[in-house]
């Protein structure tokens, strides 16, 4: 056979119009047959229809202002009564907390943001320790700030902690941010020590630290908050303090019953099974019934276990568990070869997990945990029902208000749209997540 | 590193000397359930030696190697590595796993960190070296291996050949005393082979102990001391290279031969 020869390079020519332009797209997307163009505009008329009815209702016809819903009605008998919601409006994100101490559930959330805002910056060092300290102190110092009172020992210690590390942090950040450096660093140059040995510095480091522990702990002994009792916390900050706490503590708890289901231990094996097993398979409300009736029959004498902490303990523990089944579909697309290779550069369990499979599942397992967290900030509304006033229960108890008697439409509509908001901006951000960590591969 | 280069040398006169033992094999039997994998397996492996395994798929060649460092564990039998013998206790598994060194037909390279991290994960967690002497010793390694410009890109980002080469750089970064490779050039594309295999003949050439389980012929003939042929759990033949390829005595080895050397 002869050999055939393409004799001319083929020059590169423009796409077809119907690729590139507006009109093209509408005609290939909207229009390409009678019967599309048909549903196209039934279609656009449903939309129009529900969108101006609810325009006219909830903004044109709407009330904004008015003293009770009777005034309301006499404005605009169509409309919707937003006056009701905005007058209700620190209810729904405080409760009944005290008016004149809700500063400190602002400082609170303050602090909240100072302490994980740093996560996001790129020039900031030692993120590890900072993640740490926000799951193991922040929950203290921002919890005695909710609640107040007297301290005990380990609340005083907490609380100072908790302090120092905000402080450090914070000045971490402003160093971090203006010249890309630590803090260690600066404060090792500016005591002149940058020449000293490893150890010598890193006691430096001990001893300011140290000290700084002991000048807040002292001064923290003079200094308590009004004891606010958990009766009157409501409204978004507890829904946030209930799912906040949960979902900080479903991912480690996860963790662990996860590698606990897939260990070689028969006897770990089959607890963390059942423990998963059992929780998954119950409703949360039921959960949330038997931790507020049964916790208390196990616990010993004289400990105080109020009723919201024993939610926190239902929370955390029913969270866990599907966290656990999430972690462990995380693992299971790690392939064994992976396993394999940690093992002959000699890494052991710990070794092979924390460095080599976890970081890989983790990535994997972001669309699903931020799935459950976002399953479980909604989940947290069933307990209104055990007689807590989250969200959801101060929504709910406008309409029983005298000025306001029979208001449910609008202020159910705006914890709708709050949720919304809040699951929405979780879920775009754990998409941006995925794109930016799935940067660095292209397996 | 002027230690990398001692253990070098040492290394090279061991294997002039050639007689310490550094695996031992008695007895040794094991099961996939009811398949009977490994059957009496003898073998010894002298310091600084050089053996190829071949053979067809499922003879448990790969299985033989697995075992040294316990990826698989026998039932029946024992194995003495580096005068440790391989049984329940984990301390001597996670010291034989850190002086043998294994590489994988498919790679197996950490896609998550990039290359120079994957060099350095072992040194600095597991022998505790200061992170900037591991990268130094892992920069040399990558420099021996040929891929010194690729150290801060992820594994994904490499060729097939350069992958294999880092996983070979990664094994030496831990100072094996022996070097097991499972099937090494088998996933690579054709035009890659040579590169991995070139890597592999300088290796050999510092006097590494070499388990290689592979079809490559040419490299057997070129490196090898030994060339054991492997069928049905069996170690059916085994001889020096030149005497293998030419004068192969038992049926079963000749048939092996003659279908991969005519395909």
């Amino acid at each position: 056979m002869a050999a055939v020869v393409k004799s001319e390079r083929t020059a590169a020519r423009s796409a077809p119009l119907s690729e590139t332009t507006v009109l093209g797209w509408l005609r290939k997307n909207l229009f390409s047959s009678w019967i599309n163009a048909l549903l196209t505009i039934v279609s656009i008329y449903i939309i129009y229809a529900a969108v101006k009815g609810f325009y006219v209702w909830g903004v044109a016809d709407a009330v904004w202002v008015a003293k009770d819903r009777r005034e309301c009605f006499d404005i605009s008998i169509d409309g919707a009564c937003w006056a009701g919601v905005i007058q209700w409006m620190n209810n729904f994100i405080y409760g009944r907390y005290p008016r004149g101490e809700l500063w400190r559930v602002n400082l609170g959330a303050l602090m909240l943001v100072l302490w994980m805002a740093p996560l996001w910056v790129p020039r900031v060092k030692d993120k590890i320790l900072i993640g740490m300290s926000t799951v193991f102190l922040y929950p203290f110092l921002a919890g005695y700030f909710f609640a107040g009172g007297e301290k005990g020992i380990f609340m005083q210690v907490m609380v100072t902690l908790g302090i120092v590390f905000l402080v450090g942090n914070t000045l971490n950040v402003i160093i971090g941010v203006s010249s890309g450096r630590g803090l260690r660093e600066v404060m090792i140059q500016k005591l002149g020590k940058q020449d000293a040995s490893d150890e010598s510095q890193r006691n430096t480091i001990l001893a300011i630290f140290v000290g700084a522990l002991v000048v807040v702990f002292v001064l923290q002994m003079w200094w308590t908050f009004e004891a606010v009792s958990w009766t009157k916390w409501g409204g978004m900050f507890l829904t946030l303090v209930i799912s906040g706490i949960g979902i900080a503590a479903a991912l480690p708890l996860g963790i662990f019953l996860a590698l606990g289901r897939r260990s070689k231990l028969p006897v770990i094996r089959v607890l963390c099974t059942a423990f998963i097993e059992i929780f998954r398979s119950v409703p949360l409300i039921t959960v949330l019934f038997m931790a507020t009736t049964m916790f208390p029959l196990f616990m010993p004498e004289g400990v105080p276990l109020n009723k919201l902490t024993q939610v926190i303990i239902a929370v955390c523990l029913f969270s866990g568990c599907y966290m656990a089944e999430t972690v462990r579909a995380g693992l299971q697309a790690i392939p064994n070869g992976q396993y394999e290779a940690a093992h002959t550069i000699g890494l052991g369990y710990w070794g092979t997990m924390g460095l080599i499979v976890m970081p890989q599942a983790l990535k994997h397992m972001i669309p699903n945990i931020v799935g459950s967290f976002i399953g479980l900030l909604k989940d947290t509304t069933l307990v209104s029902i055990i007689g807590l006033f989250d969200v959801l229960g101060m929504l709910r108890s406008v309409s029983q208000d005298i000025p306001w008697r029979g208001l449910h439409k609008e202020p159910l509509l705006f914890g709708a749209m709050l949720f919304f908001i809040v699951c929405f901006a979780m879920s775009k951000y754990s998409r941006h997540l995925e794109v930016k960590l799935s940067a660095g591969d292209n397996r | 590193m002027t230690s990398v280069d001692e253990q070098e040398t040492q290394t090279q006169l061991a294997s002039a000397a050639s007689s310490e033992v550094i695996i031992e094999f008695d007895k040794v039997n094991k099961w996939y359930g009811d398949f009977h994998v490994l059957k009496d397996i003898d073998l010894v492996v002298h310091k600084g030696e050089r053996i190829v395994v071949c053979g067809p798929s499922g003879s448990g060649k790969s299985t033989l190697i697995r075992c040294v460092n316990r990826l698989e564990e026998h039932q029946q039998g024992t194995i003495v590595v580096d005068n440790m013998t391989l049984d329940k206790n984990l301390k001597n598994i996670d010291h034989i796993r850190s002086e043998v060194g294994m590489v994988f037909q498919s790679f197996n390279l950490f896609p998550h960190l990039t290359i120079i991290e994957n060099l350095t994960l072992g040194p600095i967690w597991v022998r505790k070296i200061p992170k900037v002497e591991a990268r130094e010793a892992a920069m040399k390694y990558l420099a021996r291996v040929k891929i010194p410009e690729q150290a801060n890109k992820y594994p994904g980002q490499l060729s097939g050949g350069q992958q294999q080469r880092v996983a070979i750089a990664r094994s030496l970064c831990m100072n094996p005393k022996i070097m097991l490779f499972d099937e090494p050039t088998s996933a690579l594309d054709p035009e890659m082979i040579k590169e991995v295999l070139d890597v592999m003949v300088e290796l050999a050439d510092t006097g590494m102990t070499m388990i290689v389980v592979s079809h490559e012929m040419g490299f057997a003939k070129t490196v090898a001391d030994r060339v054991m042929f492997m069928d049905e759990g069996e170690i059916v033949e085994q001889n020096e290279p030149h005497e293998f390829f030419n004068h192969p005595q038992h049926d079963r080895t000749k048939l092996f031969l003659s279908q991969i050397l005519h395909q």
